[in-house]
């Protein structure tokens, strides 16, 4: 009798959120938590983070710089509801207040290996330009109540927002018994991980 | 059953000339797909880039198929509007692209086109906005009753679709 195959299969995630790239803004923080569908559980690590408060480099970049670890491991039985990082980024505005400067989500890699990612942040923007000054006025910007939100395409079709800035994240990617359960993630991605971050925009 | 997961992101979109943008998308399938869990079709947020020109929507899209054949493999197609300060939405473009059949990660390109209408037409929906569009959203995926229209090219969306196949080697499917 051959013994039963297994019926989960393990997703190891590591890395780091890199740098960012926010032309108008400085003096940010970074705060990550990962989204999953009801059958993935974590099994490992931390599910979510606040980074440190980075300033731009004084000489020419004008980079933000993180270097955050990521490390986390998730267990399955179907790969719907894969996990995605959700980023939120804020800094202060003139008056000195947190207000939020970005969110930002990407799904994590499924095929093993290293990988790059250079993912958009937006900001959802007030209605008319009254709550637009007002909000800038008392520091209350628009909101998500809950930045997983972000993570989800349902119930956006109402959102108007506007997109300001970048993050890089850095994913390496390990899977375990993904093959045994019948699964083909295809060739390691071929998007290159080497070099430095894109100065501004996504490469393509 | 062979089964496919699509899990990625509608990216944004680039190349149009107006910059506050959204997109309403959906997938068709065959008769031999079934959907097992996901959302078929949807209508990202509507974004108004600060930085460069390309407008940034991050809609992810995860999408689990079940299927007893190869016919029918799912095509992913989108409407791109675009909304003024008033409110009103406009058409800017028609695109369809097939989910990719090889397992892994694909950046996809998907071009645009919108359909022209009479001179007069073209001319209102220079000065007014509006314009032309299609009754029946089908002919967007489907080359049936193409002949009759008349378009022009609309800006580019850019997707990064992952594909995970399960048991296509059982039957002999090579992808």
């Amino acid at each position: 009798m051959t013994a039963a195959g297994p019926s989960v299969f393990l997703l190891m995630v590591n890395g780091q959120v890199e740098s960012a790239q926010f032309p108008e803004y400085d003096d940010l923080y970074c705060k990550y938590c990962f989204v999953y569908g009801q059958d993935w559980a974590p099994t490992a690590g931390l599910e979510e983070g606040i980074s440190q408060i980075t300033s731009k480099s004084q000489d020419v970049r004008r980079a933000l710089v993180w270097n955050f670890p990521i490390d986390v491991t998730f267990k399955s039985t179907n790969p719907y509801g894969w996990p995605q990082i959700v980023l939120s980024v804020y800094g202060p505005d003139v008056f000195g207040n947190d207000v939020v400067r970005g969110y930002g989500a990407v799904h994590v890699p499924f095929s093993p290996g290293r990988h790059k990612r250079t993912i958009p942040m937006f900001v959802p923007e007030s209605t008319s330009k009254l709550q637009k000054f007002t909000s800038w006025f008392m520091g209350r910007r628009p909101e998500y109540t809950d930045p997983k939100v972000v993570a989800q395409g349902e119930g956006r079709e109402v959102t108007r927002v506007r997109s300001q800035g970048f993050v890089t994240l850095l994913f390496n990617v390990v899977t375990k018994d993904m093959r045994k359960l019948g699964y083909d993630t295809g060739p390691p991605d071929t998007q290159g991980a080497t070099g430095p971050s894109p100065p501004q925009g996504i490469p393509r | 059953m062979a089964e496919v997961h699509v899990i990625g992101q509608i990216m944004g979109a680039i190349g149009f000339s107006e910059s506050s943008l959204f997109c309403k998308w959906g997938v068709h399938t065959g008769a031999a797909w079934k959907l097992l869990s996901g959302v078929r079709e949807g209508q990202t947020q509507v974004d108004t880039p600060q930085v460069g020109d390309m407008a940034y929507w991050s809609h992810p899209i995860d999408l689990h198929f079940a299927t007893k054949g190869l016919q029918g493999w799912p095509r992913l197609h989108l409407q791109v509007w675009s909304q003024d300060s008033f409110g009103r939405c406009q058409l800017s473009g028609y695109g369809f692209c097939h989910v990719p059949s090889s397992p892994g990660t694909h950046q996809l390109d998907c071009p645009t086109w919108r359909p022209l209408g009479s001179w007069r037409e073209q001319l209102a929906r220079a000065f007014v906005g509006g314009g032309p569009q299609l009754l029946h959203g089908d002919a967007i995926y489907s080359g049936a009753d193409r002949y009759r229209l008349h378009t022009a090219a609309g800006g580019i969306v850019r997707l990064e679709l992952g594909l995970l196949l399960r048991h296509f080697d059982r039957y002999g499917v090579e992808c």
